[in-house]
């Protein structure tokens, strides 16, 4: 797949005066690729790390929030994207690389064509949960879903990446759009974590009840009803949102939210509540 | 008081070990690269170690609240064998550009052959080219005359001295290397090399100035706490804390901070403890819930 040039000469605007030192590192690049990856590590000391900012915005159909993006990023993207790094080259920096070297080859998959290497790397970020990489695909881009729509990732590795939230209880309001990935198959498998986890009587993804409101699944909705009486706050108001979610309410949800909104302490929960009485 | 221990092999010690430095004031530890107990037979099982001193071992710590540094290079005893030598010295200039490479290290010299002269001086090189310090493993037999020719080779090599670490040493090397401006180490060990109260009558006799004590531990019969283990001593003999803590601290981080990768000010707080976080799927809870720790 062809790179588009355009990606290499905003990157380079958005380096702004690092540009210049980008431009010396390439033409090392230019004439011996080989040094990629001993260029690599060095960025985030060279760059730095400071947040480019300027929040979400487009390159094609790859959105980036820039207010995560680091400055170091964008020169591992604009090095890689400029020398057309092959998959090859892009795994090896992945499976050799550090921490932030691993970050930064994430978050530069917006600026390089999709093809066997950001399958590769979604794939890696589904068997590493450090929240940095998490981050770096799930939440500051919208590659998987790009990945999806072009049939580079399947389905099932969407939901399993989605899972992968839930397992280490990070808030689904930080995945990039994830409420676009909600199916009835991926309720399934958090209602499975969930009751896996309470039969070790660990606690439970809050935005479980969430997301079994956008697309329902076999017991979703004892769950979600089951959620109004939870001990805990967070639960419940996910349960109740959850509850508002759904399509069809039947009159027996009214009936369960009346019921518990005369006992209900937290005045943002009966608020929810008398929404599902009305 | 807080700890930086220069000189420890984690990767051969158990977790029970991270929480048990964690709890002694350890803060941050330097895991040299080094020989595993057996030789290695392929540059592929050299890689393979070299990521896991950036990536899990650093993970590891972490969960126990410890900052990982590694020094990276071509330990003397496998520099001698042919099959992976120059192998290992092709792919280390990826590896010293790690952030978390603050050193060349162990290079020096075992045996004392003309193979292990050569690439000793090689990476001396390769320290220069990447603007690291080096830190030197000292013959354990023969030393007198192993800790001479160390000295040679750097000197041969033009290395500035105030970047070289000269590791292992004891009552005999503290008179070659003073006046060398390099930094000393010492390896206090629970029953052979330095121990703790022979390292209390050398810091009475001759300060702290430019010194570091360590574990060294491994695999072997070694002690990780004896760093520690040794702050007591030094306390008891009256030693003044502030001299304490240049020698556990302020030394080592002056040493591994002209690397440029490592200041005081990144320790000011633990490491990272997420201890809901995995690396590559591997835990260190085996299951447990990480809220019940």
């Amino acid at each position: 797949m062809v790179l588009d040039p355009m990606s290499t000469t905003q990157l380079r605007d958005l380096l702004g005066k690092h540009a210049e030192l980008a431009e010396q590192l390439l033409g090392q690049l230019s004439d011996d690729r080989s040094r990629l990856p001993v260029l690599f590590p060095g960025l985030p000391r060279r760059f730095g790390k400071d947040p480019v900012g300027g929040g979400r915005r487009n390159f094609g159909d790859a959105i980036v929030d820039l207010d995560a993006f680091r400055t170091c990023d964008l020169a591992a993207a604009y090095l890689s994207a400029s020398i057309e790094a092959t998959s090859e080259e892009l795994v090896d920096i992945y499976a050799h690389g550090d921490i932030e070297e691993r970050a930064m080859l994430l978050r530069s998959l917006s600026f390089l064509p999709l093809n066997d290497a950001t399958q590769r790397l979604l794939i890696e970020v589904l068997r590493t949960n450090v929240m940095l990489h998490l981050e770096a695909a799930m939440c500051d881009q919208n590659v998987l879903a790009r990945a999806i729509a072009a049939g580079i990732v399947d389905l099932d590795t969407g939901n399993r990446l989605l899972l992968k939230f839930a397992f280490v209880d990070m808030p689904l309001a930080r995945a990039f759009d994830a409420e676009t990935f909600a199916s009835a198959e991926l309720s399934t498998m958090l209602q499975d974590l969930a009751t896996e986890r309470e039969a070790a009587g660990r606690s439970v993804w809050c935005d479980t009840w969430r997301m079994l409101g956008r697309a329902p699944c076999p017991g979703a909705l004892a769950r979600l009803i089951g959620g109004l009486e939870h001990g805990d706050d967070q639960v419940r108001r996910a349960a109740a949102e959850g509850l508002l979610l759904l399509n069809e309410r039947g009159p027996g949800i009214s009936h369960f939210a009346k019921e518990r909104l005369g006992r209900e302490p937290r005045p943002a929960i009966q608020d929810l509540l008398r929404q599902l009485t009305s | 008081m807080l700890i930086f221990e220069p000189h420890i092999h984690m990767f051969s010690r158990v977790t029970d070990d991270y929480e048990k430095l964690s709890l002694a004031g350890v803060r941050a530890v330097l895991e040299p690269a080094f020989w595993l107990g057996q030789n290695r037979t392929s540059v592929g099982s050299f890689i393979d170690y070299f990521d896991t001193l950036i990536g899990w071992e650093r993970h590891r710590a972490q969960q126990f609240g410890i900052h990982h540094f590694c020094t990276m290079g071509l330990n003397p005893r496998e520099a001698n064998d042919e099959r992976v030598n120059q192998d290992v010295l092709d792919v280390l200039p990826r590896y010293c550009e790690k952030d978390s490479c603050v050193a060349i290290g162990e290079i020096g010299l075992d045996d004392q052959t003309k193979t292990e002269e050569k690439f000793l001086a090689a990476q001396i090189e390769l320290a220069r080219q990447h603007g690291l310090p080096v830190l030197v493993h000292t013959p354990h037999r023969d030393k007198k005359k192993g800790f001479q020719r160390c000295i040679d080779i750097v000197n041969e090599q033009n290395f500035p001295w105030e970047r070289v670490l000269l590791d292992h040493g004891n009552e005999e090397t503290i008179k070659i290397t003073r006046d060398l401006g390099c930094y000393s180490g010492f390896s206090i060990y629970p029953h052979t090399k330095m121990d703790p109260h022979r390292m209390v009558s050398i810091v009475l006799e001759y300060g702290v100035d430019s010194f570091v004590i360590n574990s060294a531990a491994d695999w072997g019969v070694s002690d990780p706490m004896m760093v520690p283990r040794t702050v007591v001593k030094l306390e008891q003999a009256g030693v003044p804390r502030d001299k304490i803590e240049q020698l556990v601290w302020k030394n080592p981080i002056k040493f591994f901070g002209q690397s440029g990768r490592l200041e005081e000010s990144m320790l000011a707080a633990p490491a990272s403890a997420n201890l809901r976080e995995t690396f590559e799927g591997n835990s260190v809870l085996r299951g447990q819930d990480p809220d019940k720790m």
